[in-house]
């Protein structure tokens, strides 16, 4: 896959990972292929077990042992806040160390089940401002703080005496508003939580000053859900990754946060990748799609197109298992055969066994990811639609 | 509901606890053995025998009887005990002994929550590395010696070998050095009464050097339980999904365990400190037999083997009260460190 790498921030090459269980090796991801655009939503899809959590766990190097990434580059293209120039960090050649800076700041992530993912017991506000704290530098929000505090006494106070005191205070913290100086650790943490209100608000969430001291226990599984988004959008991260974000939640609840995710990435200018099982999701929030089958990309293309001219047989398979609103059918089509198992995985083609256009190469050859198209990439021997 | 509802509602809990313990206690020691025993001896003429049973109100019916016990109980006459020697006011008695036996169990506690945890801690991190095969051979040695063998090991070691060797060795026994020191009990708590009563600087640290070894011993049992409990709950909570948020954050591994993971990995391990507390103290026969230690639990025996129901009543309400103490404190603690279970 070739594009400029001007207008990307991520690209994933040849992703290989392997699982070394006591029952033998688990090749998950066999050459991962995606890239993402600045401003893109770009959705991965496929069956359970496909690896599509595990990519986005690789991603932000979350894959725990005995899961090893074997081989690939996964290049972040990170623009310097100062310079503006992009420079390309390789995430998977970094130390665990380096990852810290990255994690929650450049790359954040939603988990699927907002009943399991927040601390029961820590306050939403705190979960919330403990990212800010840790990524951003606060001085100058603390600065503005101490201020505005002033400036809310000042209005209260009557006394001459009190007034110019205050004053005086006040231009003293104004002088200092160029350079701020360093805040201490307390003030810096109230300073967070004001932010995290404003991440709450940001949200979208009903009354945030009181949801922000309130436990998760205390929250309706979409508040959960929003919170979490509110904490992994605290540093504006390039990108931000759903992993399969709406689908513990309920199907109104479900649009209302693929609605705000679109308005957030807009606010924000974050890249989305959202990971989801669910073509209705893609269709309504992507613009690119990659389809994962056992552990590889076999199809990545604009979603349109993705829709309406699929080129792998696979990708076709799943789309007319969709059911439609307009067809009365007694049993939908589906795709004859199992996910194989990832420990002895099938020759060639991991897909041949189930594939209805199979032939003999299939069984010898891993096809590879081209561009069969403009804009549309396959990996496929006997593609349709050409 | 409000806090102070909460607290409430656990003391008028608490009542029944503690009164069905002595129900029970009484009643068994009335099936045991005539209590008339107790206040006779083999030169008592058969005569009188009447006149004393009628005198202790042991002629009439065991309900009548009880509610006597109670009604002395409430007074504050918890009955005399006769097992040793001159007879004494069993509340006198446990007011006399008890502070020992608390301030054992405390040091105690202490070892075993402040080497537990984090032990456990890291054997839970470490998992199957070299710190958890150290961690686990420590702790199941824990569990496994007999406490009085151990109590002598470390006697003959740190006491008897180490003086040997001309290196300073701790006590062998005794709460402080009775060559040094003259001890008026105000408290009755000797770190407290020489610090603050006494202002005397070298007493309280020779009692807390007379602490080390007995509160060691008597920790050790508790200190491989917390450890065990402290790694298996570690290791669940590290499993959990909220870590890998933490994790996520680009939290560094140290705030991910010592933030998020162990707050909620101390909950299942409270409820154990809870219950060894009250066990410790029952459980200090043995120490305070081999440390020479002046506590409730050597002086507990004695009473049960000369039948000395007054005396064993007394410990059993005693105890009761501890552990529902204990068990108070534990629900306050998770109420602390889990805002679900709070105002439960």
């Amino acid at each position: 896959m070739t594009t400029t790498p001007d207008d990307l921030v991520l690209n994933v090459k040849e992703l290989y990972l392997n699982f070394y269980t006591y029952e033998g090796t688990v090749r998950a991801l066999d050459g991962v292929n995606m890239f993402l655009r600045r401003g893109d939503t770009m959705g991965v899809v496929g069956e359970t077990g496909c690896g599509k959590s595990v990519t986005a766990k690789s991603i932000l190097r979350l894959v725990e042992a005995p899961g090893k990434i074997e081989s690939g580059e996964i290049l972040l293209y990170d623009k310097d806040q100062e310079t503006g120039q992009i420079q390309e960090i390789d995430i998977a050649k970094l130390q665990q160390e380096e990852m810290l800076g990255i994690r929650g700041n450049k790359i954040s992530i939603v988990f699927q089940d907002p009943a399991t993912y927040p601390n029961p017991v820590f306050r939403v506000g705190d979960q919330i401002s403990e990212v800010i704290e840790l990524h951003q530098d606060l001085s100058l929000d603390v600065l503005n703080m101490k201020i505005a505090k002033l400036e809310l006494s000042l209005s209260a106070s009557t006394t001459s005496e009190n007034r110019a005191e205050i004053e005086e205070k006040i231009n003293y913290y104004k002088q200092q508003l160029d350079n701020p100086p360093k805040p201490d650790k307390k003030s810096k943490r109230e300073a967070a939580k004001l932010k995290a209100i404003e991440m709450l608000k940001l949200v979208r969430m009903p009354a945030p000053e009181q949801v922000a001291n309130q436990y998760p226990h205390e929250l309706s599984g979409g508040m959960r859900q929003r919170a979490l988004i509110a904490a992994s959008l605290a540093c504006n991260p390039s990108i931000l990754i759903c992993d399969e974000a709406t689908t513990a939640l309920d199907v109104t609840v479900q649009a209302q946060v693929l609605m705000l995710l679109n308005q957030l990435k807009k606010e924000i200018g974050s890249s989305i990748i959202v990971i989801t099982h669910d073509m209705g999701v893609v269709a309504e929030t992507c613009n690119w799609v990659n389809v994962m089958y056992a552990g590889v990309t076999v199809e990545s293309c604009a979603t349109l197109e993705l829709f309406e001219k699929p080129i792998h047989p696979y990708t076709a398979g799943l789309l007319t298992a969709v059911p439609k609103l307009h067809e009365d059918r007694d049993r939908l089509p589906q795709i004859r055969g199992t996910v194989p198992n990832l420990i002895t995985p099938p020759s060639g083609c991991r897909f041949h066994p189930r594939c209805d256009y199979a032939t003999k190469i299939c069984k010898e050859k891993k096809p590879l990811l081209e561009e069969q198209k403009p804009g549309h990439w396959v990996a496929c021997h006997n593609p349709l639609n050409s | 509901m409000k806090l102070r509802d909460f607290v409430l509602r656990r003391i008028i809990l608490a009542i029944p606890v503690v009164f069905g313990v002595l129900t029970i206690t009484w009643f068994l020691s009335y099936i045991v053995g005539d209590p008339i025993t107790m206040y006779i001896t083999e030169r008592t003429p058969d005569a009188a025998i009447p006149g004393i049973r009628a005198a202790h109100g042991l002629d009439e019916s065991p309900v009548v009887q009880y509610f006597i016990y109670l009604s002395n109980l409430f007074q504050g006459n918890w009955g005399v005990s006769t097992s040793t020697g001159a007879d004494a006011p069993v509340l006198e008695l446990l007011a006399m002994k008890f502070p020992a036996t608390i301030e054992l169990a405390i040091v105690a506690m202490i070892f075993a929550i402040v080497l537990g945890i984090p032990l456990g801690i890291i054997s839970a991190t470490k998992k199957d590395k070299v710190q958890d095969h150290i961690t686990r051979i420590f702790a199941l040695s824990g569990v496994s010696m007999p406490i009085f063998w151990f109590g002598l090991m470390l006697k003959y070691l740190f006491f008897f070998q180490f003086s040997q060797w001309g290196l300073p060795y701790l006590p062998g026994g005794d709460r402080y050095n009775i060559r040094r020191f003259s001890y008026e009990p105000t408290t009755g708590f000797l770190l407290v009464d020489s610090l603050v009563f006494e202002h005397n600087v070298y007493m309280f640290t020779d009692a807390l050097v007379h602490l080390i070894m007995p509160g060691f011993c008597l920790g050790y049992i508790t200190l491989a339980i917390i450890t065990r409990m402290m790694r298996s709950s570690m290791l669940e909570v590290i499993k959990e999904d909220y870590i890998t948020l933490a994790r996520s954050k680009g939290l560094t591994e140290r705030v991910v365990i010592y933030k998020h993971a162990l707050r909620n990995a101390l909950i299942p391990t409270v409820t154990v400190i809870g219950l060894a507390f009250g066990g410790l103290i029952t459980g200090a026969v043995l120490t305070e037999t081999i440390f020479n230690w002046p506590g409730l639990g050597r002086w507990a025996v004695r009473a049960i083997l000369n039948a000395d129901m007054a005396a064993i009543n007394g410990f059993t309400l005693l105890v009761a009260f501890i552990f529902v103490i204990a068990n108070f404190i534990v629900d306050m603690i998770y109420g602390v460190l889990d805002p679900r279970i709070r105002y439960g």
